[in-house]
């Protein structure tokens, strides 16, 4: 299947490793990402007026009429900044983690198990909240590390907020509320966010945190040990 | 108009809007920033906005608040008081340098364009610790040339 794909800036940027990872396990399960021609900023988190917030996934959907009906959107500010702005539903605006469903997982060729190893998967905020705009399946990480027979941590910080989007405001704020995660929860730390990636990444100390992608491609059998 | 009312007209919300809150409070009890300053309570907030009264930029609400929806989740009219904040930080002109950076890019290049946003907020990087992290963010550096947007 082709989906429309909407990157936005911090996966062709910092984000780069969520980006080819998405690209890959898409590629691997037989779909076509193709991206929204010359998308643009869908502002973040970054602007109180709600109509210019709103004005720049309008713009995105805009370029996306005609060429795509499901756009896919891994960012989960963008995600959400997508699917609030198309009001009419012209759209289907998915975030990966609904489409990792049981026909992806039977389709699924695996070289890995994560027999003994522990995981916390964290999801933050946007994908749980708000509900509108939260994932279908609100356990997917979960049962993903279960299935291949990994250990589950933290269930109860797994909607804890890391402070992310005050890492380069309040530095403070992001420290203390990423490790009351940190300090709540075992293993490897599992995300999705790239804002939770750096919040935890930047406090976590010997602690690894990865992206779920790199753990369904850890599972496949690319690369070496998480 | 008091800037309270002149922020809340960015927002899908009127003063009046405020009027179903029935002062339950579990906002208060869900609220994140309440980890970093005991005793925040958004309920509160909605109340002084209802009857057109001041909200200061320096609350720990208007600084903290990371966005993260708990209040919007617990709420029985799930009123969305991180939009209501995000609206009143605007208005109040409380946006950090990194903020500021951001959003000259957007109006740059129509993305964030993160070397630019990095030199941009350089100053507020060095005065702020923040050089001591670098290392742990080796993985995300990576260089590509900026992409412009047409007609942004």
């Amino acid at each position: 299947m082709e989906y429309g794909y909407y990157p936005g800036c911090s996966l062709t940027g910092s984000a780069h490793r969520l980006d080819k990872g998405i690209k890959k396990v898409f590629a691997k399960q037989g779909h076509t990402l193709r991206e929204i021609p010359d998308w643009n900023c869908c502002g973040a988190f970054e602007y109180g007026d709600r109509k210019e917030l709103t004005g720049f996934s309008k713009r995105n959907l805009e370029k996306a009429r005609g060429h795509f009906s499901e756009i896919v959107a891994p960012c989960p500010a963008c995600y959400k900044n997508l699917k609030e702005a198309d009001e009419e539903r012209e759209f289907a605006v998915t975030h990966p983690l609904d489409l990792f469903d049981e026909a992806f997982f039977a389709a699924m060729k695996q070289a890995r198990d994560l027999t003994g190893q522990v995981f916390t998967p964290y999801y933050g905020c946007i994908l749980l909240r708000p509900k509108e705009t939260a994932i279908q399946n609100t356990n997917i990480m979960e049962e993903t590390i279960a299935r291949f027979g990994g250990e589950v941590s933290g269930e109860a910080v797994k909607d804890r907020c890391c402070g992310g989007n005050q890492i380069f405001i309040n530095k403070d704020v992001t420290e203390k509320l990423s490790r009351l995660v940190l300090d709540r929860s075992q293993g490897t730390i599992v995300v999705f966010c790239p804002l939770c990636h750096m919040a935890m990444k930047t406090f976590s100390g010997e602690r690894k945190v990865v992206y779920y992608t790199d753990l369904l491609l850890h599972i496949m059998g690319e690369g070496g040990a998480l | 108009m008091p800037k309270t009312e002149q922020a809340l007209e960015l927002t899908d919300y009127g003063r009046q809007d405020f009027a179903v809150c029935l002062g339950c409070k579990i906002c208060a009890s869900v609220c994140t920033v309440n980890d970093l300053s005991p005793g925040t309570n958004p309920q509160e907030m909605l109340q002084r906005l209802f009857l057109g009264q001041d909200v200061a930029a320096d609350e720990p609400l208007v600084r903290f608040c990371t966005g993260c929806y708990r209040c919007t989740g617990a709420c029985p009219w799930e009123i969305r008081i991180p939009e209501v904040i995000r609206a009143l930080r605007h208005e109040l002109g409380t946006e950090s340098p990194f903020e500021k950076a951001f959003k000259g890019s957007v109006s740059l290049f129509g993305r964030v364009y993160e070397p630019y946003v990095l030199m941009k907020a350089v100053p507020f990087l060095l005065k702020g610790g923040y050089m001591k992290h670098v290392t742990r963010w080796m993985e995300y550096v990576g260089f590509h040339l900026p992409h412009k947007v047409k007609g942004m």
